[in-house]
């Protein structure tokens, strides 16, 4: 919904005026109609206000499924841009828009093999233009940005992105440029651990002709020096910070199904107020099942409590374990507190909306849609707060 | 709907969508070399269930799958002189984003059921890319 404000810069009496015949008396009074786009000293503030999210983890942007679950909490199914480069990156819903920021490689692919450097290192970025870029759509200016085509390697024809609602950046870097991230109202980091990471990367590459178990090993230890030069330390910048570990539920288990979440909330962020389990604050360490909740084995284990993140106060909510069944999420939904929920069992729901996805029966799914509500809240806390800040600028 | 069949191998002419033009003509005469080699469909049914729609996304599919064969060939050689030079880590990464992209597809394919050249169809229902594609 856009409230737009019209300020006049000419004299308020110039969109009326009289006329008097001289053979009579009668006085005509004409209303010019209001041509706002066509004249250029009425000046127009539409307050759509944009909020800008980061979203930083590896791969490029291969956090599709994160970012679906995001923009289905916001409302509507994103979807490329209809009629475009069938190679964009860009996701768009009713009120969500999706960047992906490898769009602002300054090298493609074949720059990259020239200098030496991956798509991980900075120099293969425009810092520079992304800030530009994102700051324009922040005041709500549409801007035309480049698309970076994974499958080529190049780059190809800019497309235009219209301001939108809720702005998502999403990719290696989102955090890297300080004046980037002065924009950003929350930011996300994504830290898979090595073991899970090579699990998953076994599932997704193994059905690939190319790959087998070694050149799958050599790809993730020869990204490991960039990756940890580069992307790792923005995670202490994150607000939130989704941290993906192997279970401790079963002994030597390296199968990397059966995963341990940890949702480590920063303490202190405007709008965004950490989610909890019984008692805010406190040390809990629960396990639901027992005799109301029958789970089947490993089980579910929680854990919430207060800690320190790289010298930054937060609030850690931990989950062991997987879903079998839908009580059972409901079940622990009930438990949770603070999770910005409309009505009771919408976390419950949106999970249920994705059921396919991978993550669906565990904290992933889970702490991600938790993650969306939270930005909901932040997003219409902000334009509550913009609007009182407005009416009472009118008022004065 | 335009139904047509999808490859007599000796006189498949490729027509690239307009924003490719400017670029990809090396591109071109590699999908056109691909168009002519045998399709690997067995393969690609062992990784996902529904198949691609349009002939265009299927060829993005096996050009993807080859990329990625031919990086990962091209990274052991590299990697085997120096494991710790600039070139490996290079070329690992593009082993990365080849399979990054490939997975995308995939699950664009089979968790969403959209396929990517659905809307550009819509839009330009000439070019060859859109041609259903069929087994």
């Amino acid at each position: 919904m856009a409230v737009s404000t019209i300020y006049s810069t000419q004299a308020l009496n110039s969109t009326h005026f009289l006329t008097s015949s001289s053979s009579s008396k009668q006085v005509f009074l004409y209303r010019r109609q209001p041509q706002t786009n066509r004249r250029f000293n009425t000046l127009i503030t539409c307050s759509q206000e944009t909020i800008v999210i980061g979203l930083a983890a590896d791969s490029g942007c291969g956090k599709s499924t994160f970012m679906r679950r995001l923009t289905s909490v916001f409302g509507g199914a994103a979807k490329p841009p209809k009629g475009g480069n069938p190679d964009s990156n860009t996701l768009i819903s009713d009120t969500t828009t999706v960047i992906c920021l490898d769009d602002y490689h300054s090298l493609d692919r074949y720059g990259r093999k020239e200098q030496k450097v991956t798509a991980l290192d900075p120099r293969a970025n425009d810092f520079d233009l992304m800030y530009e870029q994102v700051k324009a759509l922040k005041s709500g200016v549409a801007v035309e940005k480049p698309i970076y085509n994974h499958v080529t390697g190049l780059l190809d024809a800019p497309e235009l992105i219209q301001p939108p609602k809720i702005l998502v950046i999403e990719g290696l870097h989102p955090m890297f440029d300080e004046r980037v991230r002065d924009l950003l109202d929350f930011s996300i980091y994504l830290d898979i651990s090595n073991e899970v990471k090579f699990a998953w990367k076994i599932q997704r590459d193994m059905a690939e002709r190319g790959h087998s178990l070694e050149s799958i090993k050599a790809s993730i230890e020869a990204r490991k020096p960039d990756f940890d030069a580069f992307i790792d330390p923005q995670k202490q910048y994150a607000d939130a910070v989704i941290e993906v570990l192997p279970t401790q539920l079963i002994p030597d288990d390296n199968e990397g199904k059966v995963l341990r979440v940890r949702l480590i909330m920063k303490e202190g962020v405007k709008y965004f107020s950490p989610v909890y389990l019984f008692d805010e604050g406190s040390t809990i360490s629960w396990i639901p099942c027992g005799r109301k909740l029958t789970c089947s084995y490993p089980g579910i284990k929680f854990n919430y409590e207060p800690d320190s993140y790289f010298d930054h106060e937060v609030s850690v909510l931990e989950m062991d374990g997987q879903f079998d069944r839908l009580d059972e999420l409901i079940y622990v939904e009930s438990h949770l507190s603070n999770l910005s929920t409309k009505f009771y069992g919408e976390v419950t729901q949106q999970m249920l909306k994705h059921a396919d996805f991978p993550g669906s029966n565990n904290g992933t799914g889970l702490f991600q849609t938790i993650v969306g509500l939270k930005i909901r809240d932040l997003y219409e806390q902000l334009i509550a707060n913009k609007a009182t800040a407005r009416a009472e600028a009118a008022k004065a | 709907m335009m139904m047509m069949m999808s490859a007599a191998a000796s006189h498949v002419r490729v027509v690239l969508p307009l924003h490719q033009q400017r670029r990809t003509i090396s591109i071109g005469s590699e999908i056109f070399r691909l168009s002519q080699t045998e399709p690997r469909r067995f393969k690609l049914t062992i990784a996902t269930n529904v198949t691609a729609k349009y002939k265009g996304t299927k060829m993005r599919e096996e050009k993807l799958s080859e990329m990625i064969e031919e990086k990962v060939k091209e990274a052991t050689e590299v990697c085997d002189t120096d494991e710790r030079s600039e070139e490996c880590r290079v070329a690992w990464d593009e082993v990365e984003e080849v399979s990054q992209a490939r997975s995308d597809l995939r699950i664009k394919l089979k968790l969403l059921n959209q396929d990517p050249l659905e809307s550009f169809w819509q839009e330009n229902p000439e070019t060859d890319e859109c041609r259903v594609y069929q087994d």
